[in-house]
């Protein structure tokens, strides 16, 4: 009689220890909650083939403490959990397998909009694109934060040429080319979709490099009769068709866009097509932006 | 009683072992489980799938490798078979090396259904999130093959030490210490020979150099990386592996055997 009693205390003590061994292992620091970061050739040094899983481990064990932050406050962090631990734990992944992509893309989704640490999560994936050479995530993820969060577009262009270059997707062609035309390089972004469009295989396809180059090369024709105004009258133009009156240009090149080219206020010959195909109804409207 | 008896034997009686039959349950466990993990990754669930049954898998077999290689002679003449068998015309090299051969076969046997269960639950993983680029079969295989191949060295070397000695901790620790060395000596040796090794004592670098040809070099048979991720595999540098671990096992296991011929057995 005195047996089954005693186990069912025992039962009962050991459940009332695991909840509050449990709670209080929830409110582990950090340091403790993803460990220290060991040294990266120690640790190869020493766990010969098992590196992959290790590395696996370790990213899984971040995403883990992270996703901890949204289930207790539903979607919503209150305590922000500590991104240089973080941080430092998926480098500490990719030094142990430089393959490992769930390190990079974890990196690119947590690090850029939560903190605008977009410089730091490039120079991680600078080092995943020497691994990950048919990889065009990488670069374009590269190239989205060099626009997006850094403003260098000469670099996001770079970055999105070779994602271009390892997809053959026109979309990161068309991005590369807008990035160099932004940055300025419409030489650069000229000579890259020509290369495109000689390498594509689908019509269709050069077709959309072929349009894409043609724009640039209207940009090109209006940046070199901007320098020409600038150089005859010390000033830029209040609108492009002062260039038609003075005679530099018969008239203005047409956008293969649909748009139509004005000066911003920055001096940089835009279009109001954005490069992007303009629908039928939008190339009906006036366009009152020179 | 040929050699050809031993490994029957030897093979019949691994077979017939309930720790064994414990370490193979661990192993399907282990398998099975991989979909489960791997399906935490975020964009290499294939990738990742392929890692830990590669990682399970070399778990199982070190553990085998030690475990048969470290008791599988000091066993027997514990048990004082040895002093039955011997009577028979099988010389002491014989029995040796029938042994090693019994349990390599055994082995060989754990790795082909370790690859395939893999195999099943790779594709099964697979399917639930495949990956852009395709599985490299033959370089996953390939991984497998070369894990046998350094497991038989590392038996072999198990097996050399539990001649010497009259216990299973001997051979046991030390076969885990070779293993622990021979896994980290490529490193150490790329390390000590790099410019940050001129700053280290001469004498120390040639005696570290020195232990590195000395050990069994693991790194060599390692493809788990290329198997994962599909890489390219130099098939000249699969063979040089395959052709030193047969000449270092062959050496280890003579050396294993001229141990037994001179040790004094009850």
């Amino acid at each position: 009689m005195m047996r089954p009693l005693v186990f069912l205390l025992l039962l009962a003590l050991l459940g009332g220890i695991v909840q509050e061994q449990s709670n209080r292992l929830q409110q582990r620091p950090t340091i403790l909650k993803l460990g220290p970061v060991p040294h990266a050739g120690l640790v190869r040094a020493t766990t010969g083939e098992h590196l992959t899983a290790l590395s696996f481990r370790t990213v899984i064990s971040v995403m883990f403490y992270f996703g901890s932050f949204f289930e207790k406050h539903t979607n919503r962090m209150q305590d922000a959990p500590e991104y240089l631990s973080m941080y430092n734990h998926l480098k500490h992944a990719v030094q142990l397998d430089p393959y490992n992509v769930d390190a990079y893309y974890f990196a690119e989704a947590a690090f850029t909009w939560e903190l605008g640490r977009a410089k730091e999560v490039n120079s991680l994936l600078d080092y995943g694109m020497k691994y990950r050479t048919w990889d065009y995530q990488l670069p374009f993820f590269a190239g989205f934060n060099a626009a997006y969060f850094l403003k260098d577009y000469a670099t996001a262009a770079r970055y999105m040429q070779l994602a271009a270059e390892r997809s053959n997707n026109p979309l990161f062609t068309k991005l590369a080319a807008r990035y160099f035309h932004e940055s300025g390089q419409s030489a650069m972004g000229l000579a890259f979709l020509d290369t495109m469009e000689k390498g594509a295989k689908s019509d269709r396809v050069r077709q959309i490099y072929h349009q894409r180059k043609e724009a640039l090369l209207a940009v090109n024709a209006i940046e070199s009769a901007l320098e020409e105004f600038q150089m005859r009258y010390q000033q830029l133009p209040e609108s492009l068709s002062e260039l038609v009156t003075k005679g530099l240009f018969d008239e203005i090149p047409s956008d293969p866009y649909g748009g139509k080219f004005y000066l911003a206020a920055d001096g940089k010959v835009r279009s109001s097509s954005k490069f992007v195909m303009q629908s039928l109804e939008n190339e009906k409207k006036p366009v009152d932006t020179e | 009683m040929t050699l050809i008896n031993q490994v029957t034997l030897t093979l019949r009686s691994v077979l017939s072992d309930r720790i064994l039959h414990a370490i193979c349950g661990v192993a399907v466990l282990l398998v099975v489980l991989v979909p489960v993990f791997s399906s935490f990754s975020m964009r290499q669930v294939q990738e990742s799938s392929i890692g830990l049954a590669l990682s399970a898998s070399s778990l199982v077999l070190l553990v085998l490798a030690t475990q048969l290689g470290a008791s599988s002679v000091f066993r027997e003449v514990d048990r004082r078979y040895t002093s039955s068998v011997l009577t028979l015309p099988l010389s002491r090299g014989e029995f040796v090396a029938g042994r090693f051969l019994g349990l390599s076969l055994f082995l060989l046997l754990t790795t082909i259904i370790l690859a395939c269960g893999s195999a099943l639950v790779i594709l099964y993983a697979t399917s639930t999130y495949p990956s852009a680029r395709p599985i490299a079969w033959l370089t996953l295989f390939l991984a497998f093959g070369t894990d046998l191949l350094k497991y038989i060295l590392l038996m072999a070397i198990a097996m050399f030490f539990s001649t010497l000695s009259t216990s299973f901790t001997l051979p046991f620790f030390c076969t885990l210490a070779v293993y622990l060395a021979g896994s980290a000596s490529q490193e150490v040796f790329e390390y000590i020979t790099g410019s940050l090794g001129d700053q280290m004592p001469a004498m120390l670098r040639t005696l570290t150099e020195l232990t590195y040809y000395l050990l069994p070099n693991f790194s060599s048979f390692d493809l788990h990386v290329q198997a994962v991720y599909g890489l390219d595999v130099n098939l000249g540098d699969v063979a040089l592996s395959l052709l030193y671990a047969v000449v270092y096992t062959s050496i280890v296991l003579w050396a294993a055997i001229v141990c037994f011929k001179r040790r004094e057995l009850p």
